[in-house]
């Protein structure tokens, strides 16, 4: 009886096992035996073992598409936080109604396709666009801005795209906490900030952490929003890596820089569990 | 019941007209021809006028990249088609293997309405094997009043009056090209240190590139973000239908062509009509209605008077350059240069 339980369960996550090998493994290993190969005419490749790819990732050029890709991680994620937080915090506080009509708010754009929701922020934040034209219309610019294709441009469009994944997990380590400890720190002679940080912030800081981690290593890839909102002026690893198998096709150079950015990811994730000792992405699930 | 009577009378209809279309097509002459070309290459009216006035069927087959054009008529040795267009770079490939038929020149009374500039390109020297059909080419557009001095060249494009308002395309090869051809180099220089210095030169242009962008380019230039822009033919032709004010410039220091070109296949089994066909397609009003149906440059000499005029190039341009494939090493400074323009223009 008991052996049949466990092959009936053998079968329900047979097609799991048979995807992940076929559609992840074997990509994942192929694209790491390709970082070692060179290339050849055109977008053909040639095994032969090398680590010149590797080597190429050095120059400046390629080199400061990793610096730019953190850079503009680090400052999204850390504007998010501004954002996110708070955000979060005070929605675990609404009432039960409102929680549920907040959270029908922050789900509603996933209904459309990002990289449609992208361009509509062209429509704002263009020379004539929505943004410009009630600035110049109340009298506080005389010229437009020039928002769009610039850096900022990139910035806010990253935090919008990643802002709900914020709200979301401290929400809901907000909402599991129980505030009855932070009444008891009031009572004992904290004042309101005391009480937030000895109490609150600690108890709501695996929901803090699981938010970044998952603003953080999205932000290293999402390089259709610099390409699209940045006018293709930032060069981020992804656009890199997407230049390299198409116009360039180079793909073992490809594959070489998608192995370095992934082990880089990786290294966050690992960090991410020595300090906060969670083997899980808490908080949200 | 009356459901399964229903469906039985409506295959036995359906079986009927299949049969009735078998014996249709018997009962037609067997002149046909097979078209193989870009999905939306001729206006219909074109196609059904040739139909109705020389009594042949066209049957009609495309494909979506000048490669799978290429593997199917390498595959079936040149006999499933009669008449083939493809991109200049591969139709090199196909004259170098043979697939192409030698031009019977005779049996094409309007081969003359040929504009010359678009012939003896490098992958058909002598005009043996191929038609062109319509040309792009990337060129310069302006808005006069957002700038205050005539632009005439590529060369124009460094002037600091146009800091961070220049759009173009992200093509790396034309805009490289253009730098080469600024340097009276050619747009398909070989040797990596002329290609590493026209690298150098592009990064100085980067403080007034406003955008880099493939799809909409034009866009920019409409809604007041770029006041210049490097567009491909049919963004030229967006552009000044929205706003005729622009101006086009042809530039002094030469152009970069891309070339759609016809041939016939060297099997091809129906060749004589693959002959009326491009002959048709040769006469000015046909290939008037050709051009402005898909907005390349027309290349036929006969029809400018009748196409739209934006189609038409200047007398003042006798020479274009073509894009061709070089070396790989020469690729990687091409690739590297791209990149490190991209990085400069942040």
């Amino acid at each position: 009886m008991k052996k049949k339980k466990s092959f009936g369960l053998f079968l329900t996550v047979l097609p799991l096992y048979f995807f992940t090998l076929c559609f992840v493994l074997g990509p994942l290993l192929y694209m790491i035996a390709l970082s070692f190969a060179s290339r050849g005419d055109g977008s053909s490749v040639v095994w032969n073992f090398t680590l010149d790819n590797y080597r190429k990732i050095g120059e400046p050029v390629y080199l400061q598409s990793f610096v730019q890709s953190f850079q503009l991680a680090f400052t999204s994620t850390g504007l998010i936080i501004l954002l996110g937080y708070p955000f979060g915090y005070y929605m675990a506080k609404l009432s039960p109604k409102w929680k549920k009509r907040m959270m029908l708010l922050i789900m509603v754009p996933f209904w459309t396709s990002s990289l449609i929701r992208m361009y509509g922020w062209i429509i704002i934040l263009q020379a004539k666009g929505v943004l410009n034209g009630i600035l110049m219309k109340l009298g506080i610019l005389e010229e437009p801005l020039k928002i769009l294709y610039s850096y900022p441009a990139v910035v806010i469009g990253m935090i919008y795209a990643l802002l709900p994944f914020m709200v979301l997990a401290v929400y809901s380590s907000a909402e599991k906490m129980d505030w009855s400890l932070l009444e008891a720190a009031r009572d004992l002679g904290a004042n309101g900030i005391q009480a937030f940080f000895t109490v609150t912030f600690k108890l709501t800081l695996p929901g803090l952490l699981t938010g970044i981690i998952l603003t953080f290593i999205p932000s290293m890839g999402l390089f259709f929003i610099a390409d699209i909102l940045g006018g293709n002026k930032i060069v981020l690893v992804g656009s890199v890596i997407q230049d390299q198998l198409t116009r360039g096709s180079n793909w073992p150079f490809a594959a070489a820089l998608a192995v370095v950015l992934m082990m880089l990811t990786s290294l966050m994730i690992l960090v991410y569990r020595k300090v906060t000792h969670v083997k899980d992405l808490e908080g949200l699930f | 019941m009356k459901k399964r009577v229903l469906a039985i009378l409506l295959c036995s209809i359906m079986a009927g007209s299949l049969l009735s279309g078998c014996g249709g097509e018997k009962e037609e002459n067997n002149k046909e021809l097979v078209l193989y070309t870009w999905e939306g290459l001729f206006p219909q009216e074109v196609l059904d006028n040739f139909e109705k006035e020389k009594g042949i069927r066209i049957i009609s087959s495309n494909f979506d990249s000048n490669e799978t054009m290429l593997e199917k008529v390498q595959q079936s040795d040149g006999k499933d088609y009669d008449v083939v267009i493809g991109d200049d770079y591969i139709i090199e490939q196909v004259v170098n293997n043979g697939l192409a038929k030698e031009l019977d020149k005779s049996k094409l009374s309007n081969y003359g309405n040929i504009n010359p500039l678009y012939q003896s390109q490098f992958y058909d020297p002598d005009n043996k094997y191929t038609i062109p059909h319509g040309a792009g080419i990337p060129l310069i557009v302006y808005d006069p009043e957002q700038v205050d001095f005539e632009i005439t060249g590529y060369e124009d494009l460094w002037n600091s009056k146009l800091e961070d308002k220049i759009a173009i395309i992200a093509s790396y090869r034309a805009v490289e090209g253009m730098v080469l051809l600024t340097m009276g180099k050619s747009m398909n220089e070989e040797d990596p240190t002329v290609i590493k210095e026209a690298g150098e030169k592009l990064v100085s242009l980067a403080p007034n590139i406003r955008m880099i962008q493939d799809t909409n380019t034009q866009n920019a230039l409409l809604n007041g973000e770029a006041s210049v822009a490097i567009l491909y033919t049919s963004q030229v032709i967006a552009a000044l239908q929205e706003n005729p004010n622009l101006k086009v410039v042809y530039p002094k220091e030469g152009l970069g062509f891309g070339i759609m070109n016809f041939f016939i296949p060297k099997n091809a089994p129906d060749t004589e009509e693959a002959y009326e066909f491009l002959n048709y397609i040769l006469e000015p009003k046909v290939a008037a209605k050709c051009f402005d149906f898909v907005g390349y440059y027309c290349t036929n000499k006969a029809a400018d008077d009748l196409v739209n005029p934006d189609l038409v190039v200047p007398d003042s341009v006798t020479k274009g350059e073509i894009i061709q494939n070089v070396s790989t090493e020469a690729e990687e400074v091409y690739n590297q240069n791209w990149t490190e323009f991209k990085a400069a223009c942040d």
